[in-house]
């Protein structure tokens, strides 16, 4: 079997910032968008983008991630030569079992995994971000350019750049710099962890990376640096649209606000570039008698009897006569019981907010996150 | 459910929903937004753990059913010993004198023959209701009855249900005869068309429709054996629709928007799948006013919608009011348009006329693709 290029989605981590929401489930797996789960938007622009091999290396509470992606006819990746693996560590007759110890190492240990497929090119990405990206166009520009290697890139405001990893390349894109959350940053293209590799140049740092004690390894702290020094030809290529990290509560909240701007870059209403997702048995949305919406996006199985202003409803949940749900987030399966007012609040996955009860506030700074169940009048 | 195998009719010779029925057979019918009719019987099937399931294709233009069923994966029947199998037949033209279920059975009965399951639950592809055909199979098999018939009890047959079968029972639910509602009284038995009894007693029934009569249907050849076999009655309780013509269409979706009425008939461990279109959710912008209606994913509202149920990917522009209608998929419904007690087909768009109104006893039509 011969693939022009493979990917491989990072998904292994726990995303702790995003506390209690992954307590149970990997980041990957975290919901957004009403329908979606996080890992469908790096799994759908490989359908989108042509991509028919997916491997998606899991190690955090993947049982739920795993059964989720293994079912690759979601993404239409299950016609023949084609589909979704989900590549956890596991002990080999050459190696002991270990966990993956950076993102490189998730790569390195599986490094058969990928021969399997002869690439010429391997694709990494990311499981955490919510974006869509034509990988093909990517993949263009990396061979136009004869490059070693290419970095995603996308140009963030200047006084934030210090939180990234920032590229400083050449007028022809070239880079000639890499900097880890540069104090003082000299450009403002951030690296979006979407690297193109030629996969035999990466197979030998790999291998090298993996027995080296020093490194951590990690693509941004060691590959990309390893690669520089040998004086490989690393290129950026440009992104224009939109693209969010959703590690924090907060940010999580906001990518999901930002659905409900007429004029959002994300688009997901976009019929030639779908976001695909499980497909769940619930009725149209139901908008009763007595509700008031203003300003909502509101998904399959979702019950609205109450008032619903700038917000976003998961699949079935539910908001009872009475109810105020404002600027907040309604997760797949929760319920907003008669009376209760949520404000600026991500209420996670089958929570229930009892009778009356009041979360969140308007002026808080923070979006409360609404973890567990919230008791109300009896 | 290993002891029977499914049969899906086509809708009867009776069913004439005139415009709609030009673009797909009655089973391939919008329901409530997301829905086409066919998923009811089929999920019922399925869920009833009948994993051998014919749908019998009768009529005009089959294209979007056919496109629909698909390999039925979407219905989680299993998918090695289980399959759908769609079935032709070379008379299944809704105008031809020969298209009768019976000559559809005849001309697969090769396939009939060949089912291991020694006995056969049939229902129609027209008619929307929730039926655990395991309970039923149980029900007929502990009567010791040839043949069980699944009727529902109404007190409306004067004006609706005027093209479906009745069941005259004895007070023993012995069914004495299967006639044509007439009409005459409001408290009527209507016929399902959901038949169960053994294979072989199919295959009998079948023969013999053929040496009575060429057009023959089965529902007569039952009629004519009710002082032969042992035939009884099942009453069907819940929601219950046949969609026989355009008002019945419009009505039984208009039923559906009181949520308890569509609680009944969408019970949480009875769930009704079908094809997923993979529609983002619904957005609803600055000026929506949305009240007592179904919405489908993929929508764009910025109108009014009140006691309407509206398909997936309907446009609702600035202005727009719709009410007490049916809006089908990808339609659109321009600025400052009102659009009352309508059914309008797919991928219509109503941007020129500024009022459409009709009555709730004579809803309107608008047909697919036009521009009005």
């Amino acid at each position: 079997m011969q693939s022009e290029m493979l990917a491989m989605i990072l998904a292994g981590g726990r995303g702790s910032r995003l506390k209690d929401l992954t307590s149970k489930v990997a980041k990957p797996a975290v919901s957004f968008g009403g329908k979606y789960r996080i890992v469908d938007f790096p799994l759908s622009n490989c359908a989108n983008s042509g991509i028919d091999v997916v491997g998606v290396l899991t190690q955090y509470e993947s049982v739920l991630l795993n059964s989720y992606v293994a079912y690759s006819g979601r993404w239409g990746l299950d016609t023949k030569d084609s589909g979704v693996f989900v590549l956890p560590p596991m002990e080999r007759a050459d190696a002991a079992l270990d966990v993956y110890r950076g993102t490189a190492d998730a790569i390195s240990q599986n490094i058969g995994f990928v021969d399997n497929y002869d690439p010429e090119y391997l694709l990494i990405l990311s499981g955490d971000h919510i974006y869509k990206m034509n990988y093909d166009k990517m993949l263009q520009y990396h061979k136009e350019k004869g490059a070693d290697a290419t970095i995603a890139v996308i140009g963030v405001p200047m006084k934030e750049a210090s939180r990234f990893g920032i590229m400083n390349t050449g007028e022809d894109g070239q880079i000639v710099e890499f900097e880890e959350k540069p104090e003082h940053p000299k450009s403002n293209l951030a690296s979006m962890g979407i690297y193109i590799f030629n996969w035999k140049l990466l197979r030998r740092i790999l291998v090298a990376d993996m027995k080296n004690p020093d490194s951590s390894h990690d693509f941004g702290k060691d590959v990309i640096p390893e690669l520089l020094r040998e004086g490989k030809k690393l290129y950026a290529w440009q992104f224009k649209g939109y693209w969010k990290d959703v590690g924090t509560i907060d940010s999580l909240w906001e990518a999901n606000m930002d659905l409900l701007d007429p004029g959002n870059a994300l688009n997901l209403d976009d019929h030639a570039w779908k976001i695909y997702t499980e497909d769940v048995t619930a009725l149209p949305q139901y908008i009763g008698p007595n509700a008031h919406i203003d300003v909502a996006y509101i998904t399959q199985g979702c019950r609205v009897e109450g008032d619903v202003t700038k917000s976003v409803l998961f699949t079935n949940s539910q908001v009872c006569p009475g109810a105020k749900v404002i600027d907040s987030v309604i997760m797949p399966g929760a319920v907003v019981e008669e009376g209760a007012v949520v404000t600026r609040a991500l209420v996670a996955p089958n929570v229930h907010i009892g009778k009356n009860a009041v979360v969140g506030s308007k002026d808080s700074a923070e979006i409360t996150l609404v973890a567990k169940r919230v008791k109300g009048d009896e | 459910m290993e002891q029977a195998f499914g049969i899906i009719t086509s809708a009867s010779k009776l069913t004439r929903v005139e415009e709609m029925e030009k673009y797909r057979p009655v089973g391939a019918f919008s329901f409530l937004g997301r829905y086409r009719v066919i998923d009811f019987p089929i999920s019922n099937m399925s869920n009833s753990d009948i994993d051998r399931i014919h749908v019998y294709i009768g009529d005009n233009n089959p294209r979007s059913l056919v496109e629909h069923v698909g390999t039925g994966r979407h219905y989680n029947i299993n998918s090695k010993h289980g399959k759908v199998q769609m079935l032709f037949s070379d008379s299944a033209r809704k105008d031809n004198l020969y298209n009768t279920d019976i000559n559809a059975f005849q001309e697969n009965i090769e396939i009939i023959q060949r089912m291991p399951q020694p006995y056969v639950v049939i229902t129609p592809s027209y008619m929307v209701f929730r039926q655990d055909f395991n309970a039923l199979l149980q029900t007929h098999l502990e009567s010791g009855a040839d043949i069980t018939l699944l009727y529902h009890k109404t007190d409306d047959a004067r004006e609706n249900f005027l093209n479906t079968y009745v069941v005259n029972l004895n007070k023993q639910k012995g069914v004495l005869s299967l006639e044509r509602n007439s009409g005459t009284a409001k408290e009527k038995n209507i016929f399902m068309d959901t038949y169960i009894m053994k294979k072989d007693l199919f295959l009998d029934l079948i023969s013999r429709a053929k040496k009575v009569s060429s057009i023959y249907q089965l529902v007569q050849i039952v009629n004519d054996s009710c002082n032969d076999l042992d035939i009884r009655g099942v009453a069907h309780r819940g929601f219950f629709a046949a969609i026989t013509d355009f008002r019945s269409y419009y009505k039984a979706q208009m039923e559906m928007l009181d949520y308890n009425v569509a609680k009944v008939l969408f019970e949480n461990n009875w769930p009704i799948y079908t094809r997923t279109t993979d529609s983002c959710p619904t957005k609803y912008m600055d000026g929506a006013k949305v009240t007592n209606s179904f919405v489908s994913n993929g929508c764009l509202v910025e109108g009014t919608i009140e006691n309407s149920i509206i398909g997936r990917g309907v446009t609702v522009s600035k202005g727009a009011v719709i009410r007490n209608s049916v809006i089908l998929a990808y339609s659109v419904i321009g600025e400052d348009v009102t659009v009352e007690n309508q059914v309008i087909d797919k991928w219509a768009n109503i941007i020129h006329v500024k009022e459409l109104v009709s009555t709730p006893e004579n809803p309107g039509y608008v047909h697919r693709d036009d521009i009005i």
